[in-house]
């Protein structure tokens, strides 16, 4: 086989889900009559905005070696905390950074990013700092962090965003796309990048491929874990603030069942848990194809329970993928 | 600090793993240019040695003067900021990742895009290209990852990155493990050459034929304790294997 076959082959390999997306796009719109519409395109990129957000985050944490259950509670915290800021009805207390109101947008989502990213801090301590296995101490903060939420709600919703934050979630004439759709695709091209050309996102996947060689080599393993919880705990954190505009207000079990969306994402997009292995582009690809099945299922008037059983199917499938990937290259090499 | 002042000094390093005393009171010296043998049975404590000499371990106890300087590295980014570079008798790839992310592991070529480090990849291939032809490697990709390549490609690549990388002294824990014959041959080659460059050697090897080969002194170390050390010229294999068994002249 020529380096060119190979280097095809390696190709489609890796953007394997891309492929998926397609075909499974093209099926649809020509099983289901109201399917392919530029309407039907935009709102399955609208909707894979938070999920997708959020799962940018937990892929580089995977990627390292670790994990991060506690993203969709972090996102769960920073809506609510946006919403009792920013709303005027309910438990909201209506600030606006009057005379220059369009302040609330970089105010709102710093503050977002500072509160996920001090949750990810404490998560990435706790793992580096004291050796905790991750998948304990992020389903502790999963638990918390909800916690959190109930007590600052006291179980009460915040309704009413003020108007400066809800153009953030309104689609854009020409594009009929919102800015939030346009800020999770810009976080995507700029996570993606960072993973791939700059030193840290081959840092952060050696040390997910083997942590004492990366050790031994000189590399800070443990600010690199440290930071990786961080972002991924900031990156959440604008999940939460994206969410709690989109819904124009916060409840106390905003976002629950998230995490699962974005779990299965990152596992159809190609990111292996043993770590090491995932490309960002590929669980953006992931998170497209679970919003397309939605609305698929959705516009065909299917119970929604049917999304669950699908999702399953999925995640197993991608698993066996997975491995089926793994035999094509040993094959190459 | 003279020619003539050791490069390494080793003043009775002792470990202990809890109850366990690997090293009871390691010294010897290294000089500048000097190839080192470093001999003894399984669990000896050689790679226990090496791992406190290039920043892995602390030790219990014991001083380490490098370069003229007393040094307490706490990790192995220490050590190699001061020159030591490492070759584990575990492999320290990254098997997930390509032959070129793994040769500039830590140290890779990047410019400066508004502040923000991007790789150089192109730049980076072009240099692993180069060192594995000058060591007569034949890796078919340097974009395949590691995990397909076969064990003696691999240990390969660890050579020729510390070759690359050059430093002061270098540790070999049994480098050659999984090596052809030719390109055990050539590897001795390379520690003769970069020797005659002025870089310290320690060489760990249970091969008597290769320390004999390139080694100029034999540091046989029995249960944590240094057994014999002594020169090549002055010695024979028979004598070495004795020294490592304990058994008496
Ligand atoms: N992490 C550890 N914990 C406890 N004991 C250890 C540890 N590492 C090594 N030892 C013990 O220390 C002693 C020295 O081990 P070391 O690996 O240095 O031997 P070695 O001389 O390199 O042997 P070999 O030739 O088999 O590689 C052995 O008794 C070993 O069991
Ligand atoms: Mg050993």
């Amino acid at each position: 086989m020529s380096a060119r076959q190979r280097a095809i082959i390696e190709f489609m390999l890796d953007n394997l889900v891309w492929l998926l997306l397609i075909v499974v796009l093209a099926a649809f719109s020509i099983g289901i009559p109201s399917y392919f519409q530029i309407g039907i395109f935009t709102n399955i990129i609208e909707d894979s905005t938070y999920v997708g957000v959020m799962a940018i985050g937990l892929a580089i944490v995977i990627i390292a070696g670790n994990m991060d259950l506690s993203v969709e509670s972090v996102a769960g915290l920073t809506a609510m905390v946006t919403g009792i800021l920013f709303c005027n009805g309910g438990i909201g207390l209506g600030y606006t950074m009057a005379p220059v109101e369009w302040l609330a947008i970089p105010v709102s989502l710093l503050l977002a990013i500072a509160v996920g990213g001090i949750i990810g801090f404490s998560n990435g301590l706790l793992v580096v700092k004291l050796r905790m296995n991750a998948f304990i101490v992020t389903l502790a903060s999963y638990i918390w962090v909800r916690g959190l939420v109930l007590a600052l709600s006291g179980g009460r919703s915040a309704q009413g965003m003020v108007p400066e934050l809800r153009i953030i979630g309104i689609p854009i004439d020409p594009i009929l796309l919102p800015p939030s759709a346009l800020i999770a695709i810009v976080s995507f091209i700029g996570f993606s990048f960072l993973m791939r050309r700059t030193p840290f996102g081959r840092h952060i996947t050696m040390i997910g491929g083997n942590p004492i060689a990366t050790f031994r080599a000189g590399i800070k393993t443990d600010r690199l874990i440290l930071v990786s919880f961080i972002l991924a705990g900031a990156v959440a954190g604008i999940a939460g603030w994206l969410l709690a505009i989109r819904t124009s207000g916060a409840t106390a079990n905003l976002g629950v069942g998230m995490l699962f969306k974005a779990f299965a994402a990152v596992v159809i997009g190609g990111v292996s848990l043993k770590g090491g292995i995932g490309q960002l582009p590929g669980v953006y690809a992931g998170v497209l194809l679970l919003s397309a099945i939605q609305t698929a299922i959705n516009l065909m008037g299917l119970p929604a329970h049917y999304t669950q059983l699908i999702l399953g199917a999925l995640v197993l499938a991608a698993m066996l993928i997975d491995t089926l990937k793994l035999q094509i290259r040993q094959r190459l090499a | 600090m003279t020619e003539t002042t050791p490069l390494l000094q080793l003043d009775n390093i002792v470990k202990n793993y809890g109850a366990i005393e690997a090293l009871r009171g390691i010294s010897f010296d290294i000089a500048r240019g000097e190839v080192l043998a470093l001999l003894g049975d399984n669990g000896a404590g050689k790679s226990t040695l090496v791992k406190i000499i290039s920043g892995g371990l602390e030790a219990t106890s014991g001083r380490i003067v490098f370069d003229g300087i007393e040094r307490n590295f706490t990790s192995p980014a220490e050590a190699k900021a001061a020159g030591i570079e490492t070759v584990y008798q575990d492999l320290s790839l990254c098997t997930n990742v390509d032959v070129v992310a793994n040769f500039f592991m830590g140290r890779e070529i990047v410019k400066r895009f508004l502040g923000v480090p991007i790789l150089q990849e192109r730049e980076m291939q072009t240099v692993v290209e180069k060192a594995m032809a000058n060591a007569g490697t034949r890796i078919p990709s340097m974009r395949t990852n590691v995990e397909h390549l076969s064990g003696g490609q691999r240990q390969a690549i660890e050579l020729n990155r510390f070759v690359h990388w050059g430093g002061k002294l270098v540790l070999l824990d049994e480098p050659f493990a999984a090596l052809g014959v030719e390109q055990t041959r050539r590897g001795l080659d390379m520690i003769k050459r970069i020797a005659a460059q002025g870089i310290g050697v320690v060489i760990i090897t249970h091969i008597m034929a290769q320390a004999f080969q390139v080694a100029d002194r034999m540091v046989v170390i029995r249960q944590g304790k240094v057994a014999g050390n002594v020169e090549r010229a002055k010695t024979s294999p028979d004598e070495v294997v004795r020294m490592i068994t304990g058994e008496s002249l």
